[in-house]
Parts: C-alpha cells; structure tokens; sequence
C-alpha cells in the first residue's frame, strides 16, 4: 500500500520539480523513491497483504515480480540521466509517465479481481501510447504512438468484453469466484464462460505481443524513442507476463482454451524467431526476438505445476536485465552512427570499445541461451517444465527454434567482432558504463549461480 | 586437487593473457601453463588404480536438483591425457604462425582447453552438455578472427550446425531428466533408466544428433571440410585433434547407457553410414589440391572408421576405436604441422605450387615420411594397432562390413603417397635457398613421432587403460 502511494505520489512530484525547472532533480529523485518503494516490498516479504477490501493481493508472486519491476525501472532511470541530457522539453512528463505506467504494472501483477486487472492494463498503457510519441518531431515517433494507440485501444476492447461475458456467467469479478465456476463445469460446455476466456485473453495476449495479436509490436518498438522500447519490453512485459499467469494459474482451463494456448505458443515461437531472421535493423530485431520470447514464455505457461511461477520469474528477471542492456549499448552505437539503426552500426565495436563488446556478447548470448549465462538456465527450466507436463513435440519445436534465435543473436555478435575493422567511436557516460556492466555481470553471475533469483 | 588444476590452471592463464597481452611473452606463457596441465595429467594417470574418480560431489542448486559432480574413469582419463599431451604442440605451432594478438590467439586457445576438459572431467550429463557447449565458444571466436577466406559465412554455418546437434542433445537430457526415476543426471545413475524399445529407437537419434555432427559422421559432415580448411592452423589442430574425440566420448558416456538397445537396433546403419563417409573421405582427398583440405577430407576418412569401430560394440572394437581416436589426435597434429611448414616454406599449401622439396629440406622430408608410415597405419606404429583392433572387431560383426573398412586403408595409403609425391619428390623447381626443418620443427614433430612408434610397439598402457571400463559398457550392454 505505502509502495503503490509512495510512487504514485513520487509521478507528481517529478512534474512539480519539471515545472519549476529543477532537471537535474528528476532521475535521483525519481531512483530514491523507487529505491524507497523497494524498501517498502522488501519489508513487508511474506506477509499476505490484501488492499482495497481484497480487490489486490500482494501476495509473495506479486512482492517478487513487484520488485523485479522496480529494479528494471531504476535501471532506466539510471539510463535516462544521459538519455534525456539534450532533451529540452517534457523530460519531466516522460519520466512521470514511466513511473504512471509502473503503477499500472504494480496492479496487474498483485490484482485477485478483474476490474483491478483491467483497471491496471489501462493505466499500465495510457502513458505508454503518449511516451511511444514522446519524440513530437518524429514522424516515426508519431506513427508509433498513433499505432499502438489504435491497437491498445482494440485490445482494450476485447478485455473488456471478456471481463463481461466473464461476469455474465460467474456472476462475479472474484478471481477465486472465477475459477471455483471453472471448477464447477469441469468437462461441462459453458459457450459465456469460454467465450469470456477467450477474450480476455486475447486482451493481455496483446499486452505481451503473442501472434496473433503482435502486430503493433515491431513498428511501435521502432518508432519509440529506445529509453520508451526498452521500458516496453521489459517492464511491460514482465507486468503482462504477471498478469497472464495470475489470471489462468490456478484455473481449471477448458479443453478448447488449453488448444488456443499451445496453437498460440507455437505460432508466436515460429513467427518470432522466423522473421527475425531477416531483420537488419536492430530495434526490429530485438522487437522479433521479443515475441520469439514470450513464445518460449507461453510455453512454460503449458504445464502449470508448482515450479511455474518461479520458472516465469526467472525467465523474465534475466530476459530484463538482457535486454536493458541491449539498448543502452544500442543507443550509444546509434548515436555514434547519427541515426541508424542497422546492425552494421555494431561492426568493429570490439577494436573500438573491448570491454562495451564483450559485455554486448554477454548479453546477446544470454538471450540466445547459451551455457553459464542466465538466458541457458531460464531457457532449460522452461523446457524441463514443458516436457515434465508431458508437452513433447512441443517442446522440441521450441528447441529447434531456439537454435534458429541462436542464429541472429550470433550475426549481431559477429558484427562486433569482425575482425580488422574499427567500429564507431562509442562516447559512454560512466553511468551508462555502469548499467551495462551491471547487466553483463548479473547476466552471468545468475547462469553460474541460477539459485540466486528466485521468488 | 586435480580436477581444481585441471580447470584453473589454463583458464586463469587465459585470463591474465587476456588482460594483461603481454605480447611478446604469450606464446612461453601458453606453453608453460599447458605444460603443467600435461604434468598434472600424468600425475593422475600415474596415480590412477581403476575404477572412477570422484573429486567433487556437492549440490549445485539443490531446488532444481542440479548437481557438480567431476571426476575421470579409464575412458575419461584417456581423453584427458589426449588433451594434455596434443596441446602444448598445438601451442608451439604457433610459433611458426605470424597470426596478430598472440596473447589473444593462446588466451582463446587455453579457453578451449579448459572446457575440453571440464568435458571429460564433468559426470553428470548436464555439466557435460555445459562444458560441450562452451568449448565451441573460444574456437567461435578463433575462426573468426584469425580464419581464412569466407570466414565469416563459414564460422557461423559451423557455429550453428553443432548448435543443432548440441540442442538436440539438451532436448535428449532433460527428456531423461523427467522420465526416469532415480535420475538426477549422474552418470553413476544413467544406466537405471530402461526405456521400453520404442522409446529408445526414437531417443536414439536425439542423442546421437549431437555427436554425429561432432565427428563428423556421413551425411552430417557437411561444416568440416570448409571449416578446416579455412581454420587457423592451430584452430584446426584443436577441432580435429581433440574437440571431435568429444564425439566419441559423448557416444559411450551418454549414448550408450541411457539407449542401449536403441544402440544395438541402429548399430548396421550407424556402421554403414560411417564406412561410407570413411570411404567417401577417401576418394575425395585423393582430388584435393591443397595439402590442408586433403587433411580434412583424410581426417573425415579416419573419423568414420573410428564412429564405425565403434560401433561393433565388442572389446576388439571399442577399445581399438579408443586407441586409434588417440593415435589420430598426434597424426592430426603432425599432418597439419608439416603443413604449416611447408606453407611457411612455399607460401601457400597448394600442392601443385610445390614439388621437388626434398632435394631443398631433406630433414622435413624425412620427418614427412616418418608422419606418413603412421598414417598409412604400417605395422609397428599407432595407427596400425587401432586399426587392426577395429578391424578384428568390425569382422566379428559383419565380413562384408569389415572389408569395406580395410579398403579406406588402401584408400589412405594411395592419397598419402601420392600427396607425398607431389609435395617432395620431382625435379628441383626451386631457385631459391629454403630452410630445412629447424629446432623447432623437429622439437614438435620428434615427440611426437617417437610417442606414435612407442605405442605403435608396445601399446599395452593405453590399452589397459581403457581395458575395464569397455568391459563393464560391453557387460551392461548384453545384459540388455
């Protein structure tokens, strides 16, 4: 409760110090309160902690991923002090709007009723669709906002309408409620109650880029500003990932919906890595690769058993804290190339920035999955999870696919070292320094020593 | 204690080649610390009664039941002693070799050697596959860097290709993982799983995906012949000398226990596809051209009848197939030194470029010829001992069978003689003065010569070694 107030009051007070010109202020200010946030989780671990007269359980699920979502966000904001440094205008807005969306985040990961879920899914994406137009002169920008608005907005609109249906045959919001009616029908047919399923899943299906609701993903991902993509990718989809799991965990799936679950897997692990192949762009790339994730992702969602959840956890946590880095190194090489995106901009960079390099193939090869990084661990729980629920060709599927990611990971980590050529000159802000090599490091130390995130 | 030395003292000289380049000196660096790795090795070897080793046992992450278990058996040890007795010759070719950053070239190299031996040390097939994967990581880098032509498109095709057969693999452990009772991924334990047939027909070929590629058998030998041919010297020293006996070893440890009926349903096939690629090998490197590709191609040739010796499953034919996977690490190593050597002499390795060299550096020629009679495997060397063993094991199985491999060795006999021919004898062509083999050369290749008709006359303790434990595979494998 402190957690959710301290931070919604720390957005206002980000738009006050922007209003009386205090710039420098914002990011510290910004990083104590969420560093204060942490504290409040943190102190109150374990307990069972119902608000609002049970509309919100934060429960230890939700204090895990809580937590996790406020590391994440500090870490941008560590990102943003050089990020925003030449920006004039509204960097206190953006900076507000994060913390805004974060609330969104908090509720969807800890929400037992669904009014708080969709509640939550709005606030998580009203804020988002003003920061992916947060570049007001940029066409692309504008294009990214306007898209993901349309589509969010349609999304919103499924949710909705299955949250109705929903209510219309459990005659309740509950989520308990819910899934003792799940229970009830057992083998039965109830058209309202599948329907309603399939809705609102479709409406966070969206929130996590699964095909067929991924369209907007890779247009939006580029056109955003990559302080806003990488907010995207990695606390809003681990909120949406929360939320997913919170809504079907415990329930009693029918047979048709377990049928779209796994149709969805498949396809959203096939289109991601496939078309990733013939990207060029990096910001397109990492978008692909991100729907290549959430595929592996539902796929530990197949077989619920009690391991799920942590697996979640641990995937997210370290597909995080991969990805943060990606972009900060991401936004110095394209800076340096004034503008381009292509994955050229990486060639050379081990000549020119050794260290920025390898760190830069510490990460790419987590996402890949390869051995003694995080990536491998998250990747291999996954499967275990699958194949223990007896989900066989599936789960070989997946491994083909991940040999398929392998591949553009490693075409980018061949870019950086290519021999002979001296890349860009990458200009790092210490800070920047900082996070990466943060990233890089907590990507390994978590491969060697996966016990030390857990829920 | 050994296995501590083992993995650290050539991944911390790796590092402090890393970071601190000490240019000049990393090349004695590199040879010391792989030195010590041999003296340790010997130690253990020395110190080694039978049985396996444990060195440690503990939880890795108790929750997941992941565990670190490290130690050797005979087999193991074998490997070990591969490893550590071929690399500090791959590290002094290196000497011979203007390759630029050379403390990066031995850094990465004794990366690999750290994990080649977290390989053959690991007994929990999880740490197995660990080790496996990334030991492709530092050659990645290797080829990469300092590969010949078309490096680029090369080293990935090579990158993903034993990516393919490495997830296949991850896929075959955690399967076993889930199903069998009692298995907690230990090799102590891998032998309680008993899949119904069907089940290990299938699970077969997941597994043997992996190492299939490795070796590499027919038709999964596609990345090989280009990826030798375009490797560094040293960096095709390192795949064919050691990492493709990870193949090999892969098949007993893992294969064999957890499908061995599966083993025995797919043995002919295995058999006959290898003896084709052994063949097949034969006859193309007899065209080659160039002396490098004619090693891969000879190289393929070996390694099919090694997966096809094998593959017998009888006593002549697992420990020969062992005894020739390490006669075929030193012959590697020779072959492709020579190599070097000449291309350092002539400038390129074409064997159309050179002829007559004899007259020029007779020492090398003689060195040559010495290298060649172990390859053609004539009676008193290594070679000749592992081949005879296979194929004393390869007729207990099937006549025909047997008779296909012997042909590779007339194969063998016909390309290397005639390679020879081209290389050192005809009319003199060349004006210019050439070095004859130097210190250097003949500290490389005397060693080794000398190891290879040692063994080659009085094989008994590497046989012995393997002895035991290809008793028990055998016995655990009529008892299925």
């Amino acid at each position: 409760m402190s957690a959710l107030v301290l931070i919604s009051v720390l957005g206002v007070v980000l738009l006050y110090l922007g209003l009386f010109g205090n710039r420098g202020l914002l990011a510290p200010v910004g990083i104590v309160g969420l560093l204060a946030a942490f504290v409040f989780f943190a102190a109150d671990w374990q307990l069972e902690n119902a608000l609002f007269a049970g509309l919100v359980q934060f429960d230890t699920y939700a204090r895990s991923f809580s937590m996790v979502l406020i590391v994440v966000t500090v870490l941008l904001f560590l990102f943003g002090i050089d990020y925003y440094a030449k920006v004039r205008e509204n960097v206190a807005e953006q900076y507000a709007l994060m913390l805004f969306s974060l609330i969104g985040g908090l509720l969807i990961t800890s929400f037992s009723n669904l009014i708080v879920l969709f509640l939550g899914i709005e606030i998580l994406s009203i804020p988002l669709y003003i920061l992916a137009g947060g570049k007001r002169d940029s066409f692309r920008s504008g294009e990214a906002a306007f898209k993901y608005f349309v589509q969010g907005s349609f999304a919103s609109g499924f949710l909705l309408l299955g949250l109705a249906l929903l209510y219309g045959s459990t005659a309740s919001f509950d989520l308990p409620a819910i899934e003792a009616h799940a229970v009830s029908i057992g083998t039965g047919t109830d058209m309202l109650f599948l329907l309603g399923l399939f809705f609102t899943i479709a409406g966070v299906a969206f929130k996590v880029a699964a095909v067929p609701f991924h369209f907007w993903s890779p247009d939006v991902y580029e056109g955003a500003p990559t302080l806003v993509t990488a907010f995207m990718s990695t606390v809003v989809k681990t909120a949406a990932f929360a939320a997913f799991y919170r809504f079907i965990g415990h329930m009693q799936l029918p047979e048709a919906v377990h049928t779209m679950l796994i149709l969805m897997t498949v396809c959203t692990l096939f289109l991601g890595n496939i078309v990733a192949l013939r990207q060029t762009q990096f910001k397109r790339l990492m978008a692909y690769s991100s729907i290549a994730h959430t595929g592996f992702l539902l796929l530990a969602f197949l077989g619920f058993d009690a391991r799920t959840p942590d697996v979640l956890f641990y995937y997210l946590g370290t597909y995080a804290l991969a990805t943060v880095g990606l972009f900060i190194v991401l936004t110095l090489a394209k800076r340096a190339a004034k503008g381009d995106e292509h994955i050229h901009i990486f060639r050379g960079l081990f000549r020119s920035n050794p260290w920025l390099a390898i760190v830069t193939m510490l990460l790419l090869l987590s996402l890949a999955g390869i051995p003694l990084t995080a990536g491998f661990v998250a990747k291999y729980r996954v499967f275990v999870l699958s194949l223990a629920n007896g989900y066989l060709l599936t789960t070989a599927f997946a491994v083909v696919m991940a040999l398929v990611g392998i591949y553009y990971y490693v075409i980018v980590i061949r870019e950086a070292f290519t021999p002979g050529e001296r890349g860009l000159q990458l200009v790092v802000a210490p800070l920047n320094w900082l996070v990466i090599s943060l990233c890089g490091i907590a990507v390994v130390a978590l491969g060697v020593m996966p016990g030390l995130l857990r829920m | 204690m050994i296995v501590a030395l083992l993995l650290l003292i050539p991944f911390i000289t790796a590092l402090a080649l890393m970071f601190l380049r000490p240019t000049q000196q990393a090349k004695n660096v590199a040879l010391i610390s792989t030195l010590a790795s041999l003296g340790v090795v010997l130690f253990a070897w020395s110190a080694y009664t039978g049985g396996t080793v444990i060195h440690y046992n503990m939880d890795w992450v108790p929750a997941w039941g992941l565990r670190f278990v490290m130690g050797y058996d005979g087999v193991g040890l074998l490997m070990l002693i591969l490893t550590a007795v071929v690399f500090p010759f791959i590290i002094a070719a290196g000497y011979g070799e203007k390759l630029q950053h050379p403390s990066l070239v031995n850094a990465l190299l004794l990366f690999t050697q750290t994990f080649l031996f977290g390989v053959f040390l690991a007994q929990n097939t999880l740490l197995f596959y660990i080790f496996y994967e990334l030991s492709l990581i530092p050659v990645f880098f290797f080829l990469l860097y300092w590969g010949g032509e078309h490096r680029r498109a090369i080293t990935v095709k090579f990158f993903i290709y034993t990516l393919l057969g490495g997830l296949s693999l991850l896929f075959g452990i955690i399967y076993c993982l889930g199903q069998g009772a009692g298995f907690n991924g230990d090799f102590a334990t891998i032998g309680a799983l008993n899949f119904p047939l069907s089940t290990q027909i299938w699970l077969f070929w997941v597994l043997f995906l992996a190492f299939a590629i490795k070796l590499p058998i027919f038709p999964f030998h596609s990345w090989q012949p280009d990826t030798y041919a375009m490797a560094p010297l040293q960096g095709t020293m390192v795949l064919g000398a050691v990492m493709l006996k990870m193949g090999l070893y892969g098949i007993i440890k893992i294969v064999l226990p957890i499908v061995p009926q599966g083993v025995i349903h797919w043995q002919e096939t295995v058999i006959v596809l290898a003896l084709i690629g052994a063949i097949y090998g034969g006859i193309i490197a007899f065209r080659q051209s160039d002396l490098k590709r004619l090693i891969a191609f000879s190289s393929l040739s070996h390694v099919g009848l090694l997966c096809a010796g094998l593959f017998a499953w009888n006593s002549y034919g697992v420990s020969g197939s062992l005894y020739q996977a390490f006669a075929h690490a030193l012959l590697v190593v020779c072959m492709l030194y020579i190599s070097g050597a000449m291309k350092e002499r002539v400038g390129s390795s074409e064997m159309g470029a050179m002829g007559g060299l004899k007259l020029r550096t007779p020492r090398l020629a003689a060195l040559f010829l010495l290298v060649l009679v172990n390859a053609v495997a004539l009676p008193l060397t290594q070679s000749f001992v592992g081949e005879w063993l296979m194929f004393a094991g390869l007729w207990q199985v099937n006549g025909w069978l047997a008779f296909a491999a012997v042909s590779t060795i007339v194969l063998g006999a016909i390309y290397m003689l005639f390679a020879y021919q081209r290389v050192m004898l005809g009319p003199d062509k060349w004006a210019l003065e050439m070095t004859d083999a130097t210190t250097r050369d003949h500290l490389v290749l005397v060693p080794l010569i000398a190891v290879t008709l040692f063994l080659g006359v009085y094989p008994g303790p590497i046989l012995d070694l393997v002895d035991v434990p290809v008793q028990q595979l055998l016995s655990s494998l009529s008892l299925n």
